[in-house]
């Protein structure tokens, strides 16, 4: 019987298919040679800097080495550690985003690394870089790099149109009124609604906790005083056409910043890395200056954006991984990498490295980049929190601003929209949240 | 096509009760399904009913202090109450009436036309434009989302180039109401080329002798076209008309492309978008699952009452 | 048995007439082409001309891209171009045989359960790709398989689509009488299968190939979810990674540019080589000629 024949290569078929899958899988986090050989970490992380710093660690490190993966940005790269922790196939250690790391810690994937963090290595950082990944006393991964909020801005074009430089907001005003009254097609900046870290620090610089935690009750502020300041002054600026509302880094963003459109990208400190990326011809022409306060003579700044390393709770080899990290985060070679490929290092001592390296592409001429950056670094604001559901308070955020944009009504409302879907996200989750 | 059939106890479909037969291999048919069964239950029967189950837990966390740790628990229709009750998610559907009611003809009747025209014999250029209509099919949607961008934003587009070269200003591709014909037509783009080669090749298959038979009779080509040609090929069109439906209710690519570049497409423009934020960004697994058993219901509803209607021209065969 | 070749063409048209059909075709081509064109033109421009020139001039950094981008990684670019083979080529002949067999016993023989198998299989179209996405993510975790080259292979074999398509080609193209001529020449059913069924429905395999392989070639949100590393990627994932990166970091729009027209083209290349085999006879189902 022929068909014999059939169901024996049907058979053969799937059970090749397997095969080919069995000998290609990966079910665990970590490689374990059972005869005592190398142990062989997994690593996800996004950015140029990874692959030279993980090269550097493997030629040093024969008996652990680490495999690097690419697993998408930030929000992409998080959502896969949920899921992948779930399945038991997570790495042992992938960089985190500090306002992602609670929500990490809450969905079991960021391990408690306390215990390998030794006080030497603890004086390689700051206290408040330390802040931004210890929760309870508890810390939860080694920072990696920081993001302290400072002013980019098209020096050469405002230098054209006799336009100083902000120190204050109120300042940043009137330089946008002069921008747009100079030049009708040119504008200081431009608000994005999507910029949820943005505004987060804007609010966190004028005074505001969006999360706060008292023992075990915790208490969102998304909508307090000091942000609904933020959003109203942005409203005065997009309401008198100062500002223009678009999308950032789209084709047309990027066509704009080359045309001497867009004037300034109020941000942080790896901006420069971004804009040389999408206007190359412009370098020389840009410079760093601090973020504009909404005091005078303050010179405190947030922090937006920045990672750590962390290491997971299916880690079959912790210790290895909370080597690594720490290595990559913390000693000379990881910093000169780091600074190379524009990342700037939350170590101090990447940071005081940094202050003998050239200036980033894009501003050449800037030779006090680096000590500016320092300074900076120095004054961020200590205690930053963020809370568990800070992917849910981005995306409502998100489309609450651009609802806002679209319909024309006020942005502090967006505000307030946001503090109820974060508020009641928190609640049906079982949290203790005060009203 | 038809056979002359010289026994007349089997049709040209020809299916053979294995009763008849029953000495040869009465598995022989279970054999030849198995893999795609096997395949079937395994990737597309199991995690579904594995979805149904997860609509009915959901995550809660466990007392532990203010950063307890979240587990599944079982919560009834809990999820179903929250994704219903959820006016971005309802509205998600009302959007994509809008969106569907232009998607959906302009693709059809695109993709008819080209065909019509494609078989005419008056037409030139025939291979070239077949394989050009054709080849959006092939673009992935990463790269699409790149080109649309281009093509959209009022400073890099080339139409609006054009436009404003005119003196008309730019075309304002992003904007409410404006952003459903744009989300359209990245979809009728990628859309046209596949239903058109359905249709293009149900017509090859009509017998010419109906047509020399009209054109003695003194038709012109339009009147072939509509009054014998759109007819016949009704069945194709109905399977196309199907693909659109369901493509519609699970549109989620072309919209998401956008998403960046305007502020008019919010995370929850439609439903499956909502499916999808929830599932990763919000990492709230059962919520998506339940939105995705009430879309999958949906879809089965719509499918059934459009295959009713037009159940006598769509399966003649079965 | 020799169809008359259809003669759709009539001597008598206007020349309006005439002009007016190539001409509305022509503008579909065009409108089809335009942003393809794009892509090509857009890959010659090097990074600083990207964002600076007109959107249709090309532009000078052809070479320079085309290094970048199988430089990018310590060529990467090459390994996701091979995995997109794989996972296309591999699968659409998987596929395809899987079709081809459930095709033609469904459409050749009546057994218990033909219906149900046929409409339950139909319906899987109804059930979109992120819904199954995570769990079948997770049924891979518990086999053990999440992340292997099998894991993207295995779910996009069944292709209800494709199943549907060689039911019909098996209904319309293989003639009863023949099947029952070899049985009664004494050949077993597989055997029938393999000399008469598959030679006969050949140009209905190479239409279900053709699609699955464009299919899974475009496929992104499966292997993005069940894939953690990047060695695996195929091209849409590596493409996305590129692109992706958040604000805080550049993203690598050359790259990614040229990278989306490199791939663009082996699927066109395709598309017109396979084109030859699109007959008459093709989805014919249900028609009563």
């Amino acid at each position: 019987m022929r068909w014999r024949v059939m169901t024996a290569a049907g058979a053969l078929v799937a059970v090749g298919a397997l095969l080919v899958g069995c000998s290609g899988g990966d079910s665990s986090g970590s490689d374990d040679s059972t005869a005592g050989g190398p142990v062989t970490l997994d690593y996800w992380a996004w950015g140029t800097a990874q692959d030279p710093m993980v090269d550097a660690w493997n030629k040093a490190h024969p008996d652990i080495q680490v495999k690097h993966t690419d697993a998408g940005g930030g929000t992409d790269s998080s959502a896969k550690l949920l899921t992948a922790t779930r399945a038991g196939n997570a790495p042992d250690v992938s960089v985190v985003e500090y306002q992602t790391l609670p929500a990490m810690i809450v969905g079991d994937v960021a391990a408690d690394i306390t215990d390998y963090v030794d006080d030497d290595l603890k004086s390689k950082f700051t206290d408040s870089t330390w802040g931004l990944t210890t929760f309870n006393d508890a810390i939860y991964g080694i920072p990696q790099d920081v993001g302290p909020m400072a002013f980019v801005y098209n020096q050469k074009r405002l230098d054209e149109l006799g336009v100083p430089v902000p120190t204050t907001w109120a300042e940043f005003k009137t330089a946008a009124q002069a921008v747009h009254t100079a030049d009708p097609s040119a504008y200081l900046a431009t608000f994005n609604t999507s910029e949820f870290g943005f505004f987060a620090g804007m609010a966190q610089q004028a005074g505001a906790k969006w999360w706060s935690v008292d023992g075990d009750k915790w208490t969102v502020g998304i909508d307090d005083e000091a942000s609904q300041q933020v959003a109203d002054y942005w409203q005065d600026l997009i309401d008198n056409d100062l500002i223009k509302v678009e999308d950032l880094l789209t084709p047309q963003w990027n066509q704009e910043v080359n045309a001497g459109q867009v004037l300034s990208w109020p941000s942080a400190l790896w901006a420069p890395g971004v804009i040389y990326g999408v206007a190359e011809s412009m370098a020389g022409q840009w410079a760093m200056a601090p973020l504009p306060q909404w005091t005078p003579g303050d010179s405190k700044v947030a922090y937006q954006g920045g990672s750590a390393v962390v290491v997971t709770t299916s880690s079959k080899h912790p210790k290895e991984a909370a080597e690594f990290a720490a290595w990559i985060n913390s000693t000379d070679e990881g910093a000169g990498i780091q600074l190379s490929t524009g990342q700037y290092p939350a170590s101090t001592l990447g940071q005081t490295k940094a202050e003998t390296s050239d200036p980033p592409l894009l501003m050449p001429q800037q030779t006090d980049f680096w000590k500016l950056a320092s300074t900076i670094a120095g004054n961020t604001i200590p205690n930053i929190s963020w809370g568990p559901n800070v992917n849910v308070a981005q995306s409502a955020f998100q489309d609450a601003m651009a609802k806002a944009v679209q319909d024309g009504t006020p942005l502090r409302d967006a505000l307030t929209a946001t503090q109820k879907v974060v508020v009641d996200d928190m609640k049906t989750t079982g949290f203790d949240v005060s009203e | 096509m038809t056979t002359t059939t010289t026994a007349p106890t089997t049709t040209s479909t020809g299916s053979i009760p294995t009763t008849r037969r029953s000495r040869r291999s009465p598995i022989a048919p279970y054999v030849f399904v198995a893999p795609a069964v096997v395949l079937f239950v395994a990737f597309l029967l199991v995690p579904m009913l594995y979805s149904v189950y997860l609509s009915f837990r959901g995550l809660r966390l466990m007392p532990g202090g203010a950063f307890g740790k979240r587990e599944e628990v079982f919560i009834g229709f809990g999820n179903y109450v929250s994704a219903l009750s959820d006016r971005d998610f309802l509205a998600g559907f009302g959007r994509l009436a809008i969106y569907g009611a232009i998607a959906v003809p302009l693709t059809l009747g695109l993709a008819l036309l080209f065909a019509l025209l494609l078989d005419l014999g008056a037409t030139k250029a025939k291979r070239f434009s077949r394989t050009a209509i054709f080849i959006p099919y092939a673009v992935p949607g990463v790269v699409a989302t790149l080109m649309w961008g281009f093509m959209y934003l009022p400073l890099t587009s080339p139409f609006s180039y054009i436009t404003e070269q005119l003196g008309w200003g730019t075309i304002p591709f992003l904007e409410n109401p404006e952003i459903f014909g744009s989300v359209a037509n990245i979809a009728i783009w990628g859309g046209v080329g596949f239903n058109m080669i359905i249709i293009y090749t149900s017509l090859r298959g009509i017998p010419s002798e109906l047509f020399d038979a009209a054109r003695i009779d003194g038709a012109n080509e339009w009147q072939i076209a509509w009054r014998i040609k759109v007819p016949l090929v009704t069945p194709a069109l109905v399977l196309t008309g199907l693909f659109a439906l369901i493509g519609t209710l699970q549109v989620y690519g072309e919209p998401t492309t956008l998403r960046p570049m305007t502020s008019a497409i919010s995370q929850t423009w439609v439903p499956l978008m909502t499916i999808y934020r929830d599932a990763f960004v919000r990492d709230d697994l059962p919520r998506a699952a339940a939105g995705s058993v009430f879309l999958a219901v949906c879809t089965v509803a719509l499918s059934v009452i459009l295959l009713r209607l037009t159940q006598k021209r769509a399966f003649g065969e079965s | 048995m020799s169809q008359p070749t259809l003669a759709h063409d009539t001597v008598r048209t206007p020349f309006l007439t005439k002009a007016l059909p190539t001409a509305v075709i022509l503008v579909g081509a065009l409108y089809c082409l335009v942003p393809v064109a794009w892509v090509l033109v857009a890959s010659t421009k090097s990074r600083s001309e990207l964002f600076t020139t007109f959107t249709f001039a090309p532009g000078s950094g052809l070479v320079d891209n085309l290094h970048d981008l199988f430089a990018y990684g310590g060529g990467q670019y090459g390994t996701w171009a091979l995995n997109s083979l794989l996972y296309a080529g591999v699968g659409a002949v998987l596929s395809v045989v899987v079709s081809a067999m459930a095709g033609y016993g469904l459409a050749k023989y009546q057994f218990r359960g033909r219906n149900l198998v046929f409409y339950s299989i139909l319906a899987g179209v109804l059930i979109p790709g992120i819904t199954l996405a995570i769990p079948q993510y997770l049924l891979m975790s518990k086999l053990g398989f999440a992340g292997s080259y099998a894991s993207v292979l295995l779910p996009m074999i069944v292709s209800p689509f494709g199943i549907y398509l060689c039911r019909v080609f098996a209904s319309a193209a293989v003639p009863v009488e023949t099947i029952e001529a070899a049985r009664l020449d004494g050949a077993g059913e597989a055997r029938i299968f393999t000399n008469i069924g598959v030679p006969m429905m050949l140009p209905g395999m190479v239409t279900v190939f053709m699609l699955q392989f464009v299919g899974i070639w475009n496929n992104f949100l499966l292997p993005f979810i069940m894939l953690s590393d990047q060695s695996r990627y195929p091209i849409t994932v590596g493409l996305y990674t590129l692109l992706s990166k958040g604000s805080g970091e550049p993203a690598l729009y050359s790259v990614a540019i040229i990278g989306a027209a490199v791939s663009i083209i082996p699927l066109v290349a395709l598309l017109l080589f396979l084109q030859r085999f699109w007959r008459l006879d093709l989805i014919s189902g249900g028609l009563k000629g």
